[in-house]
């Protein structure tokens, strides 16, 4: 059985993905049971049952998807001590280090613990996966990210552009504010260009460990003039529902033949809907015993099937777009 | 008059040094020039 924790904008998308891969039972759980019953009612189908069930049975799910805003780490604790996988999708730098922490805990209970299965990070790290196989040598991956989920992911968006950005650089850890480090970043149309900067984001960090032979990581996220200049101040305007379309792009630098090659793949969807999507294909292949190797990972890693997990996620609808020069 | 010329020579020199940081600032090998190409199909 799959249990979801949290029926927001994340949640929901990982039910529809996990229902329309067939999955004739899922489990929901959310603080405010409104929101899981609203969710439970529209999704359930005559063959295909949507339970809203509380936490304590969570703990009977092999596999329980996390998507809550962070932290993550204490609710994976206990689901890791009562032996059930988890998948994370949080984008929190600190709670990521704390979620990786636990890879002893879960070795010794037998469990997977995916960190980070979202869209930046997440299907950023599958991407550059996947494209690291057209290169010899991969030594830089950069990664932009446009558009917000939930309110939690737009409320995320907004400290990552006060706080302090992670870079990989040449053998060490760069710290640089968020905000700065303006670029201007082509993602698939219908989205286009933004100008994105740097952020407190986690996807360096996790990139990283991917790819252990990087030399640069770099992550950025778009932003207005707007962002920036109240970044340092509360959130004034109350976050949308869902934000609109989003984008994600990846740059992969290597060498090949002897020869330096830029590759850059972008995704043009709701950044929700592809974190959903992506933690749903995560979760269901460590429900169907694919994914076994107890401990903590991130997606791209070379220990997870990570062609599989994006085979399901382009079937699930995400499509894919390669930049070609002119 | 002083005053000034100091505050026209410190405008100059700043923005001489911004414009070095900005034209130094451009990505090397930044792509340019391109398109987009789907590469998967929807279901």
């Amino acid at each position: 059985m799959i249990g979801i924790y949290g029926a927001g904008i994340v949640g929901a998308r990982v039910t529809e993905t996990l229902l329309n891969n067939s999955f004739a039972e899922v489990c929901v759980h959310d603080s405010s049971s409104t929101v899981a019953i609203r969710l439970a009612k529209r999704l359930s189908k005559e063959n295909q049952v949507v339970n809203v069930v509380d936490r304590n049975k969570l703990n009977s799910a092999k596999v329980v998807v996390i998507a809550i805003p962070p932290p993550h780490a204490e609710i994976a604790r206990e689901l890791i001590e009562q032996k059930v996988s988890v998948v994370s999708t949080s984008d929190d730098i600190s709670d990521c280090t704390n979620l990786l922490a636990l890879s002893e805990l879960a070795k010794r209970n037998s469990v997977v613990l995916i960190v980070g299965s979202a869209s930046s990070p997440g299907m950023s790290a599958l991407l550059a996966r996947s494209m690291s196989k057209v290169f010899d040598v991969v030594d830089e991956v950069h990664t932009a990210l446009h558009g917000t989920g939930g309110p939690a992911c737009a409320r995320q968006h907004h400290r990552a552009l006060s706080g302090q950005s992670l870079g990989w650089h040449d053998g060490e850890w760069l710290h640089r504010p968020g905000g700065s480090g303006r670029e201007l970043c082509w993602f698939p149309e219908p989205v286009g260009a933004y100008d994105c900067y740097r952020g407190e984001l986690p996807d360096p960090l996790l990139i990283k460990r991917a790819f252990p032979e990087l030399t640069r990581a770099t992550a950025r996220v778009s932003a207005t003039r707007r962002d920036r200049v109240f970044a340092k101040l509360p959130q004034l305007i109350p976050p949308q529902a869902e934000g609109g379309m989003g984008g994600l792009r990846v740059e992969v630098r290597g060498n090949k033949n002897g020869q330096r090659v830029v590759d850059v793949v972008g995704v043009v969807e709701r950044v929700g809907q592809v974190a959903g999507v992506v933690s749903a294909c995560t979760a269901a292949l460590i429900n169907s015993s694919e994914i076994i190797q107890p401990g903590a990972f991130v997606l791209g890693e070379m220990a997870l099937p990570n062609d599989r997990i994006l085979g399901n996620v382009v079937a699930s609808g995400i499509q894919l777009h390669a930049f070609v020069r002119a | 008059m002083k005053v000034i010329r100091r505050v026209l020579l410190a405008l100059s020199v700043a923005s001489a040094v911004a414009g070095v940081l900005r034209f130094k600032g451009k990505g090397v090998g930044a792509i340019k020039q391109g398109g987009w190409r789907k590469i998967t199909d929807k279901k």
